[in-house]
């Protein structure tokens, strides 16, 4: 098959500078579109995906299974845990498990301020820090017992919606009128946890008025799920359930699934607007150029070989405006925190995100470019040769 | 704009390029459905939140907590706000959810007492209050969560670890009560967390809607020093404190809302330059013949108004569907935003796609009518 130069093509697209910017900007707004859904699903999806080699296990109240933060377990459940429970994982004899309280609280940025700020406060132990091995300090120091310490979360000014300097070590939040000292700050990459405030969790106790705790995550050693299940289908008493970390996230990955298909069908939507625009002006582009096409066919050139030519003209268009889009995308959207009540992550430009927008791209120049190709080239050569 | 008998014309003009038409109107169509989805989102939040002079309904909670699963107040704080003068009402409450985060499918079981349930304007087209006392999990739920469960009267309900019996059906004008199943506070109170004697709020009527501020501050002044201090304020204010992120999101649904009428202007007058581009011809042939300027500038507008509605009416018709089949509720904390597209909605999305009709048309319309006969001949 003889094949018409890709010079062809490329000189072709500056004919109409105009028609070449309508089609650069709608391919881009399509393609953004189509990046921001996908960085907004997997920044959702990553901030709930607990780690791979992660053997963690929550045990909390039966009936809370899909939300620790309603879960009320007794104070004592830690201590029954490890001594009827053999093979939770210890190192220097010291257990991972962490007894926790997830509470939402309104704190204020000063004593006398009016103004509700809403934060995710989760009481720990040290012990939190051998289970949630994602933590990282990155400023200051853990929160001691008895101080009203808090250790910020990297997101959690995004949550409260304060300054981040408002949470930087040194700085204090007041709660039911009681000032706190913020203590430290941490990151924790790939988790729901970068948005909280966490504190010593006898501390918490002591703030809300409450004994019990929300629930109790451990991690196993020579144990298996099983065995901690068994105990708490044994210990009716204490009314438990255990899930591991994983099938919680996945859960609450799956309670989102709405939400997900909403940004979806929005983002479809408005993109299928696009498209169908774009399809319109390709289809003025080719139907203009049919004397054009049918002088190429009388001098040779195959029908296959104009497609593939037409075709390199819409995929020239569409690649460029996927390297505008994911430009622009990765400048304006990377890293944007989504508070989302209870939680909060960000939304992720990545490598999923720039294969989605490759591919729609690519759908774009090779679909958009069919329908009108086919519609010129249906002609017979010398209807075409007089066509105006 | 133009006579009726000059409306065949305008027709044959839209079906004459079916392609490109059906581009269009498939484009228009989907901007469109955005735009009504959107529109019925903010709808919903106004609803929900807006307050109004006639508001007698206050919201008692525990001071400095959200979502229901931290607000505990001790029920015998009925007895000592029913005491404050200008409450005519008290109604404890506890509220269990199976989850407080914002979603599209969240349960929210309201634990009321009989006498706060007789007293709040429900309808029931299905099922009784009486059918309610008699079971101690009998449970009367909202239509919208009615809907969107597949539930019947008779029918079991498990959510939040709590299982209930459906007794009824409810309606209400309060967009609250409509994605909710209101069961026996005692029941709650014991099924989720044994909690007996602890409510999560307390829903206060006062006598005279002008009290209501002062009232607010009255209850809390009375529990300031409690081991449980309180925080009041109106139903609506209540809302709109819990629902903060969703107006976040709506706010920035509504630049959504704004770029779908920007691809339905871009859509409508690219179709239309594209039709008079083509149209060169016809108009060098009517100008000829005798027809004024004004008139096909018209032709060309009522063109461009034509595909809009036409478009907007498709659009607007399969939101309208797809609400009422999908019994949208965006829930938050326990408090609901019922997402329907109503008769304002498309009222309005008709009246906006007319004026971007008119508009998109207006510059092609123009073109056309301003060139010269010769010009448009030497153009074919």
């Amino acid at each position: 098959m003889r094949r018409l130069p890709l010079d062809y093509a490329i000189r072709n697209l500056g004919r109409s500078m105009g028609r070449l910017a309508a089609l650069l900007v709608g391919n881009a707004l399509v393609i953004s579109l189509i990046i921001a859904a996908t960085a907004f699903v997997e920044g959702m999806r990553s901030s709930m995906s607990p780690q791979d080699a992660s053997n963690n296990v929550i045990v909390l109240a039966t009936g809370s299974e899909e939300s620790i933060e309603r879960s009320e377990v007794p104070g004592t459940t830690p201590g029954i845990l490890t001594a009827s429970v053999p093979g939770i994982l210890e190192i220097g004899g010291t257990p991972f498990v962490s007894p926790e309280i997830l509470s939402a609280l309104i704190v204020r940025a000063s004593p006398d301020s009016k103004e509700d700020l809403r934060a995710i406060v989760r009481g720990v132990t040290p012990g939190a820090f051998l289970v949630h091995d994602r933590v990282e300090i990155t400023a200051g120091r853990e929160p001691r017992a008895g101080s009203n310490e808090m250790l910020a979360g990297e997101l959690a000014h995004e949550k409260l919606g304060v300054p981040a300097a408002a949470l930087a070590p040194g700085q204090s939040l007041w709660f039911d009128g009681v000032e706190w000292t913020v203590s430290g700050n941490f990151r924790a990459p790939g988790t729901t946890m970068s948005g909280e405030l966490w504190t010593s969790l006898t501390d918490l106790q002591v703030a809300t008025k409450r004994d019990g705790l929300s629930c109790v995550v451990l991690r196993l050693g020579s144990a298996e799920f099983a065995d901690i299940d068994a105990f708490t289908k044994t210990r009716v008493d204490l009314e438990l359930s255990a899930i591991t970390e994983a099938d919680y996230y996945a859960d609450l990955l799956r309670f989102y699934r709405p939400i997900r298909i909403m940004i979806w069908v929005t983002a479809l939507l408005i993109a299928t607007a696009g498209v169908l625009g774009g399809l319109n002006t390709l289809y003025s582009a080719f139907a203009a150029r049919v004397r054009e096409i049918g002088t190429l066919q009388s001098l040779g050139f195959s029908r296959r070989a104009i497609v593939l030519s037409l075709m390199q003209e819409s995929l020239l268009v569409a690649m460029s405006s996927v390297l505008i889009a994911l430009v622009l995308c990765r400048l304006a959207l990377d890293g944007v925190a989504v508070s989302l009540t209870m939680g909060i992550f960000q939304l992720s430009v990545d490598s999923v995100a720039a294969f989605a927008a490759v591919f729609t791209g690519f759908a774009l120049g090779v679909l958009g470019a069919i329908p009108p190709a086919w519609r010129c080239l249906r002609l017979s050569i010398p209807e075409a040769l007089k066509a105006a | 704009m133009i006579r009726p008998r000059m409306l065949p014309l305008v027709l044959k003009y839209i079906v004459r390029h079916q392609a490109r038409t059906l581009l269009t109107l498939g484009g228009i169509a989907s901007a469109m459905f955005l735009f009504c989805a959107v529109q019925a989102m903010r709808d919903g939040v106004a609803e929900a939140t807006q307050e109004t002079a006639d508001e007698t309904t206050l919201v008692v909670y525990r001071e400095n907590r959200f979502c229901p699963f931290t607000s505990e107040l001790p029920e015998d704080y009925g007895r000592k706000i029913a005491a404050i003068p200008g409450v005519a009402e008290v109604s404890p409450m506890r509220i269990v959810v199976n989850n407080c985060r914002a979603a599209l499918d969240v349960v929210t079981y309201r634990g009321v007492t009989e006498a706060s349930l007789r007293s709040m304007d429900l309808m029931l087209p299905e099922g009784s209050i009486d059918d309610w006392t008699r079971r101690n999990d009998a449970a009367l739920v909202g239509v919208r969560l009615a809907e969107r469960r597949g539930l019947k009267v008779g029918d079991r309900l498990s959510a939040a670890g709590v299982t209930v019996t459906i007794a009824g059906i409810l309606t209400s004008t309060n967009p609250q009560d409509q994605n909710v199943a209101y069961v026996h506070l005692d029941f709650l109170q014991r099924a989720a967390g044994n909690k007996q004697g602890i409510v999560t709020q307390f829903n206060v009527r006062v006598a005279d809607s002008t009290q209501l501020d002062a009232v607010a501050a009255a209850i809390d002044e009375v529990f300031s020093n409690a081991q449980a201090p309180t925080w009041t304020s109106s139903e609506k204010a209540f809302v709109s404190r819990a629902i903060v992120d969703i107006v976040r999101l709506t706010s920035f649904a509504g630049w959504l809302g704004i770029g779908s009428l920007v691809a339905v202007f871009a859509l409508v007058a690219n179709a239309i330059s594209l039709s008079v581009r083509d149209r060169i011809k016809d108009h060098a042939i009517m100008q000829t013949i005798g027809y004024p300027e004004h008139l096909i500038a018209r032709l060309v507008v009522a063109e461009s108004l034509i595909l809009s509605l036409l478009g907007g009416v498709l659009g607007l018709s399969l939101a309208v569907l797809v609400s009422w089949f999908g019994s949208f509720t965006i829930s938050v904390e326990g408090v609901s935003i019922v997402v329907q597209a109503d008769i304002a909605t498309i009222l309005a999305g008709m009246a906006i796609c007319a004026a971007i009709g008119a508009s998109a048309g207006l510059l092609p319309a123009l073109r056309a009518a301003r060139m010269s006969t010769a010009e448009a001949f030497r153009a074919v």
